[in-house]
């Protein structure tokens, strides 16, 4: 393939981009003591809540950010940022009866049905609007069994409890810049708990829409499989065209007690920016998860196809003997997008296993990185980690990078990474279109072997989805 | 030569044979047949002395010696071969330097004088012809790069050099082609002697069509549930294990409650 | 802090040819306004060279007065002791081989410093490096054997700051061999730098030994610049030090480039051993093939970081990196940092790095064979080293560094602490 062929520019269309024109419960720029006062007291939180936001805010002013990575930004104005926004509807509706119709109508647009009867079969939904979650589907029937799934807002206020004794204690509030500053600030986000012994019989799902301009999303899921449960869930994002930039800053933190096992998928789709790199999301994540119990089992699936700028690495800790952790990844960049994304395995129990599959796509003048750490501290006997780290490079403007850190303090761990960088391949494009495929599909068809590994970890509907998004988001970056 | 007497072998708690007996003496092959899971493979392992098997009860003679407290290079000193069912890839060390280093470990055990690089040379040339191999077998790494066929042969030239007086042939025909299996019984065919005993681990009869064994025994759920001459292998071609494992359970009860 | 005292004493020490004296003072001033790499620095995460700081550090003293035992070198020889030279046997014109200073006292050789950049510790070695060594060989010359830099240290606490500088001009073809050693028992500081160019079509095989004392510390830097269709073939073995590092900085600046990069480290006691590589394709066509084991014993601990970048336009570059290091006790340690930085996308590019223990399934198939455990231990871990040692047949060295090599293999474990 020339590269006047990959430089023929098909404008690549983002579908998520409209805006919905709806008010805002007011709220003023910019963050000081009184804004994070006033976002915990509009959510009405106990006081602990309260005294965590404000020692986070305190240890954020002493940090500054990260430079490590290698993603280049203009400087972010934190004064100018609105770290509240809301649509007006008064209390939370009681019922989707109650939700104000236009947000209704959104969420249809983008394909998400929070009616329930019309929901997609099996799938819970929890939708986050701006700084609020909106609906939360399917949740009496889950709580038959015992299963706790809302908004992070009304965890704070129903089980006080389960929040106190979880929350930060896998991303404590001074981990790193966002995730401290999420911690002063975050609105809102999703909370599950799955009691002892029980599997959750569907998918939970948040999906997560920014809409108002200038404002920074910062939300917060923290979801606990108590000893031997189980729970898949599944985050989806987007947010509309605009030419500025947005933060969005969330922390995940995950808990497998004993013998329990958590599935994240994520397909992250934020506004990415258009062709020309003007606009899109940052999306600065910090998400890990801990397998604080033996035989836990915490796997990260990841589809990262949009934001301007991906900072993130969905890690595990496995601290109980035999756990295991799994990180799963497709960061495709395009245009002028940067991804620096990978995983961090801290082998602490013994016989702990980890498996690490990254595929990067760069094309246009796009670049992405895996970076990440594997480490076997020296009491954890028999440690296992294979990771495998693939990029694949679409066009001579593109950049494909990956620093792996690897520090091993036991002798009896194997631990195996294995990298290749490569063009995609002009025997494999021609093959195809000898046999009758248009250059596209077979790009398609090219990109999606490669992401196969990846897909086949994520839930059948998603692994569909996953797909199309990929061709979409390829749009321009081949003839 | 060989006796075991109600050998019994767990690994990570879990029975793999249940009870093992079998007295083989010089100059005889006995076939140990049996479907998969059976346990075959763990008998050959326990008795070249792997690692990682737990020996609940029972014990081994070899040559009048409890075998099972030797380590795996005692037993290969003292006459014990195994022919491993995948033999391993051993990059950068040279077949012709494990052949000479091994030889000349029994020897010194033996109290005999090392055999220096050029009498080795010769005495290996002639083993490699028994088995049809060319020279370039010698000086690559050990079995990297080999066919499957290569390998099993190049497990043969090891016995051929070695000349043990117990050789366990793990499923060697496995994986091999008509004309391979010709070239591999041939070349154990040619190393049969009166001083020497052979145990052949399969699953198939056909390797027996060329290698001729005094006994077969079938092994399920861990024991021995037949014995007897080469028309029970035939038995098996024909009607194959599936016909046993009645009387395998059968048989397992019976132990199970009254032992 | 080392008292910069102890570097100006260092400095008034040197009778450098007076077209340099200005540029050694600056350079001093560089050093001491940046001092000692610590490990907030990426690059030196897993260095600590705060021991130094606590030594009497000083540049050496009297000239040695006997001369040192010299094993045979088969080939052409300087011998340094202390920084000085002590020794030559060589029939090579000194326009071919000399001392550095010397080779400037008759013009400035051309790139000579161009090529080591700005770090601190290259600073401090360009400003107090004494009589260094200067190899320029001739258009379309190859030299027929091999010429050896033996540099050895003998006096405790000195600080030694060897420099060499290697110019092969277009065609040229040359064996290179440097050789870093110590009284056993002593302490001292070896920080070499060795600058490096290749042009059109030359060929250079360079071996590089670290074979330090076990008290000493060794910060060695190796600066390459290749013209196009040059070719630089390496085996660094690290073999002694009690903190041995080795960077190496290697620039594929011209088409059709290639280089090939074997190393071996040995650590065990206490001692840790790192290689720093930075391998940048500037050109297209380019071709780097790197190649490393590490063996990690006692409480000693080893550090792989290599760092392969392909520039834009450098098309068609290939460039594979492997790295496999075995663990040998529960208190030893491995980090690897194998890295790629893409810019071009006509490129082909892998690594692969692996730490793990001996195959447990290879020694008991030895074992099964009647070899015993130690032998087979040793056998395995000679082919392991083994993989990486190809240059020494290219060489016809093998029977000179073998031996040497095979003393420093971690002396076999009983059958009890093993895993």
């Amino acid at each position: 393939m020339s590269n006047l062929d990959l430089q023929r520019q098909i404008d690549s269309e983002y579908r998520w981009g409209f805006v919905t024109d709806i008010e805002q419960e007011p709220f003023p720029q910019g963050l000081d003591e009184s804004v994070i006062r006033r976002i915990s007291a509009q959510k009405g939180e106990p006081a602990f809540m309260l005294e965590w936001r404000l020692k986070a805010y305190q240890h954020w002013l002493t940090l500054h950010e990260p430079t490590w990575a290698t993603v280049h930004h203009p400087p972010i104005d934190y004064q100018k940022i609105y770290f509240y926004a809301a649509p007006k509807m008064g209390n939370r509706p009681k019922s989707l009866a109650e939700v104000d119709p236009q947000l209704l109508a959104t969420y249809e647009k983008l394909g998400i049905p929070l009616q329930e009867r019309e929901a997609l079969a099996g799938v819970a939904v929890d939708a986050v609007f701006d700084s609020v979650s909106v609906a939360t589907t399917f949740k009496d029937k889950l709580e038959t069994l015992g299963i706790v799934f809302c908004s992070f807002s009304e965890a704070v206020r129903e089980h006080p409890e389960l929040v106190r004794q979880y929350l930060g204690s896998v991303v404590p509030y001074t981990d790193n810049f966002f995730a401290s500053l999420n911690s002063a600030v975050f609105s809102d986000g999703s909370f599950v708990y799955v009691p002892k012994g029980v599997n959750c019989p569907m998918e939970l799902s948040t999906y997560f829409r920014i809409n108002a301009s200038n404002s920074g999303q910062f939300e917060r899921t923290l979801i606990i499989a108590d000893e031997g449960a189980s729970v898949s869930y599944l985050e989806g994002c987007t947010a509309p065209r605009r030419d500025e930039n947005q933060l969005h800053a969330a922390v995940v933190e995950l808990i497998a007690l004993k013998d329990a096992r958590i599935k994240y998928s994520t397909v992250q789709n934020w506004y990415p920016g258009d062709a020309e790199g003007r606009g899109g999301i940052y999306n600065f994540v910090t998400k890990r998860g801990e397998c604080r119990g033996d035989n836990a089992h915490i796997s990260w699936t990841q589809v990262e196809t949009g934001s301007a700028i991906t900072w993130k690495y969905p890690s595990c800790i496995l601290r109980g003997d035999n756990s295991v952790g799994e990180f799963y990844s497709v960061a495709l960049t395009n245009h002028h997008q940067q991804a620096d994304t990978g995983s961090k395995m801290i082998h602490i129990g013994r016989n702990t296993h980890s498996t690490i599959v990254s595929k990067g796509i760069s094309a246009g003048h796009a670049s992405n990185a895996y970076r990440g750490l594997v480490k076997v501290l020296a009491g954890a006997d028999n440690a296992r980690n294979h990771t495998r780290c693939d990029s694949l490079l679409m066009g001579p403007d593109c950049a494909a990078h990956t620093f792996p850190y690897i520090e091993v303090k036991n002798p009896s761990a194997r631990v195996e990474h294995e990298a290749s960088t490569s063009k995609i391949g002009e025997d494999q494009l021609f093959y195809l279109r000898s046999r009758g495929l248009s250059e596209e599909d077979a790009v398609n068809l090219i990109v999606n072997g490669f992401c196969k590994e990846v897909f086949k970890e994520l839930p059948m509907e998603f692994a569909v989805e996953a797909q199309k998004l990929l061709a979409v988001s390829l749009e321009g970056a081949v003839g | 030569m060989l006796q075991i007497r109600n050998l019994h072998v767990a690994i990570g708690g879990k029975p793999i044979l249940k009870g093992i007996d079998l007295t083989i003496h010089p100059g005889e092959v006995h076939a140990i047949m049996g479907p998969n899971g059976s346990g075959k493979s763990t008998l050959a392992q326990v008795l070249a002395g792997r690692d990682g098997y737990d020996i609940t009860a029972g014990s081994v003679q070899y040559l009048e010696r409890d075998l099972l407290p030797l380590t795996p290079e005692e037993r290969a000193r003292a006459g014990i071969f195994l022919a491993f069912q995948y033999p391993l890839e051993i990059p950068g060390v040279a077949n012709v330097q494990l052949l000479r280093t091994a030889l000349n470990g029994q020897r010194r055990s033996r109290g005999e004088a090392e055999m220096d690089a050029i009498d080795f040379l010769d005495y290996v040339k002639d083993k490699l012809a028994l088995l049809g191999m060319d020279d370039s077998f010698l000086y690559r790494s050990v079995n990297e790069g080999f066919s499957g066929g290569e390998k099993k042969r190049n497990e043969i030239l090891q016995m051929a050099v070695l000349e043990p007086r117990l050789a366990i042939l793990d499923e060697t025909d496995s994986g091999l082609d008509i004309d391979a299996l010709h070239l591999v019984a041939d070349g154990v065919n040619s190393l049969r002697r009166p001083q020497r005993a052979i145990i052949l681990v399969t699953h198939y009869q056909r390797l027996l069509n060329f290698i001729v064994p005094h006994q077969v025994h079938v092994l399920a759920g861990g024991r021995i549930v037949r014995s007897g001459g080469r028309e029970l292998a035939l038995e098996l071609e024909a009607k194959g294990y599936a016909w046993l494992s009645e009387e395998i359970s059968d048989a397992a009860d019976f132990m199970e409650t009254y032992l | 802090m080392i008292p910069p005292t102890a570097y100006l004493d260092a400095l008034s020490h040197i009778d450098a040819p007076s077209n340099i004296t200005a540029a050694r003072q600056d350079f001093l001033g560089k050093f001491l306004q940046a001092g000692l790499p610590d490990s907030h620095q990426e690059d030196w995460r897993y260095t600590s060279l705060a021991h130094l700081e606590r030594m009497p550090l000083h540049a050496p003293e009297a000239m040695p007065e006997t001369l040192p035992a010299l094993e045979d070198y088969p080939g052409a020889l300087l011998a340094y002791s202390d920084d000085r030279l002590v020794w030559q046997d060589t029939t090579l014109p000194a326009t071919v081989l000399s001392t550095l200073s010397d080779a400037i006292g008759s013009g400035m050789p051309a790139a000579f410093g161009s090529l080591a950049g700005n770090g601190s510790l290259t600073q401090l070695n360009a400003a107090l490096w004494r009589e260094g060594a200067c190899l320029r060989v001739p258009a379309g010359e190859r030299l027929r054997q091999p010429v050896f830099l033996r540099f050895a240290a003998a006096e405790p606490d000195a600080m030694l700051y060897p420099r060499v500088f290697i110019h092969m001009a277009v065609g040229s073809d040359a064996i290179l061999v440097e050789n870093f050693l110590g009284d056993p028992g002593i302490e001292y500081w070896q920080n070499p730098v060795t600058e490096i160019i290749l042009e059109a079509g030359a060929r250079l095989t360079h071996l590089r030994i670290i074979e330090d004392s076990k008290l000493a510390t060794h910060t060695g830097l190796t600066a390459v610049h290749q013209a196009s269709d040059s070719s630089y073939r390496a085996l660094n073995l690290t073999l002694g030090g009690q903190v041995a590092r080795h960077e190496l900085k290697l620039t594929l600046a011209g088409a059709g480039a290639e280089a090939r990069l074997d190393g071996v480290f040995i650590v065990e006691g206490r001692r840790s051993a790192e290689q720093h590589l930075r391998i940048v394709h500037l050109a297209p066509r380019g071709n780097s093939r790197t190649f490393y084991r590490g063996l990690a014993d006692g409480r000693g601990r080893g550090v792989f970081d290599g760092r392969v970048e392909v520039r834009a336009h450098a098309d068609g570059s290939d460039a594979q990196q492997s790295s496999r290091n075995l663990l040998l006790s529960p208190h030893a340690e491995i980090d690897a940092k194998p890295q790629l930085e893409i810019y071009a996308d006509d490129v082909k590019c892998s690594h692969g790095a692996t730490v793990g223990s001996l195959d447990e399934d290879a020694l008991f198939y030895l074992r099964s064979r009647g070899i015993d455990s130690e032998t087979a231990r040793r056998l395995l871990l000679e082919a392991f080293v083994g993989e990486a040692l190809g240059l020494l047949d290219d060489t016809g060295l093998r029977d000179w560094m073998m031996p040497r090599l095979l003393a420093r293999m971690p002396r076999s474990h009983s059958e009890e602490s093993r895993p």
